[in-house]
């Protein structure tokens, strides 16, 4: 596991533009700049809520990076519930 | 001059980035009062506002965070989110007093990091909207990591608090001094829109009732559980009541504002 690895790529696509841009145009590619697992990869790729959010996301990293690919407040909610 | 107003207030983004969601009175009446709260801070005449906040990854990641962070910047920007319906602004700063403060703290009983540049994003920007209107008056932002653990525990803050006021006080220009954050809420978690009403009300007895014994025994893990991990910005609250500690807090408002997802409270503190 390498929860640093994750978050730092959520909060450099969250909180700088041009880095924001470099994951828009490959999000494979920039994600290889990261040290991550197989599994850390997958999910932040795939924008798997649950799986970001169970690997130990902080939540204020999560939720606008998750904002940033047009999750509703609903299917936000939806994909954590059973995890209260 | 001492500090010459002090007063606390959560920073709900909801507030103003979807007001008309809250029920309508229970909006009205809040931010009513946080806006008279800002006409009092103005008629206080504050030379500059020293504000005890956080932030939520604004300027901070998990390769350097704070435990108290000191601004000098000559300016701030914010606010950092484009959905937060609050005009853009550059927020005077007070790089003289930030100095001082640090050197102060330095000389003495803490050593606080600092910063010549920070941005605002709602946790600071959303008070100053209505309690600095037209961002008229400098700003001194002082950072409390809230954020991640490890924390600064409440007892911490309440010290670290007590020894900036007693810097404050002794200091010759008039200066409002402001806490940001929040009661209980569970931004972005699976609790998300929960919120614990006895234990808002509980804390707030406590600092009316000047209760520094109990403010101070908080634990983290008492927060977390009861106030969720918004909660833990309750410290920047601990911070003033121990800069103003012979004043009186009094309840200005204090609503648990649903869809807004967040036990809002406003406390104006007297002496």
């Amino acid at each position: 596991m390498s929860l640093y690895q994750l978050q730092k790529l959520i909060y450099h696509v969250n909180r700088d533009a041009a880095q924001r841009e470099r994951y828009r145009q490959d999000p494979a590619a920039f994600a290889k700049n990261y040290e991550l697992t197989e599994a850390e990869a997958k999910a932040a790729l795939e924008v798997d809520v649950r799986t970001l959010y169970t690997m130990g996301v902080h939540s204020l990293l999560l939720r606008p990076f998750t904002l940033l690919h047009k999750v509703s407040n609903e299917n936000y909610a939806k994909a954590l519930k059973g995890l209260e | 001059m001492p500090i010459i107003f002090a007063a606390a207030a959560s920073h709900a983004p909801g507030m103003t980035a979807w007001t008309e969601a809250a029920p309508k009175e229970q909006a009205e009446d809040f931010l009513a009062n946080y806006q008279q709260l800002g006409v009092r801070l103005a008629a206080s005449k504050p030379d500059v506002i020293v504000a005890l906040t956080v932030e939520h990854w604004a300027n901070f990641f998990l390769n350097s965070m704070p435990a108290f962070c000191i601004g000098r910047a000559a300016h701030y920007d914010g606010p950092i989110e484009e959905w937060l319906r609050v005009p853009k602004a550059r927020v005077p700063g007070d790089a003289k007093l930030g100095t001082e403060l640090l050197n102060a703290c330095l000389d003495g009983e803490f050593d606080p990091t600092f910063s010549d540049e920070l941005l605002f994003d709602h946790a600071t920007f959303l008070p100053l909207h209505f309690l600095n209107p037209g961002m008229a008056v400098p700003v001194v932002p002082v950072i409390l990591n809230a954020l991640t653990p490890p924390m600064p525990a409440p007892k911490r803050c309440f010290a670290f608090g007590q020894f900036l006021g007693k810097f404050l006080d002794s200091h010759t220009k008039r200066i409002a001094i402001i806490a940001t954050g929040g009661l209980s809420h569970w931004p972005g978690e699976a609790k998300h829109g929960k919120i614990n009403v006895p234990f808002d009300k509980q804390f707030l007895e406590y600092l009316a009732n000047r209760d520094h014994a109990r403010l101070t025994a908080y634990s983290h893990e008492e927060i977390h559980n009861e106030a969720g991990s918004g909660g833990h910005e309750i410290r920047t609250w601990i911070a003033l009541a121990g800069a103003v500690r012979g004043w009186k807090a009094e309840l200005l408002s204090y609503e648990p504002v649903v869809p807004w997802a967040t036990g809002c409270g406003l406390v104006e503190f007297r002496q």
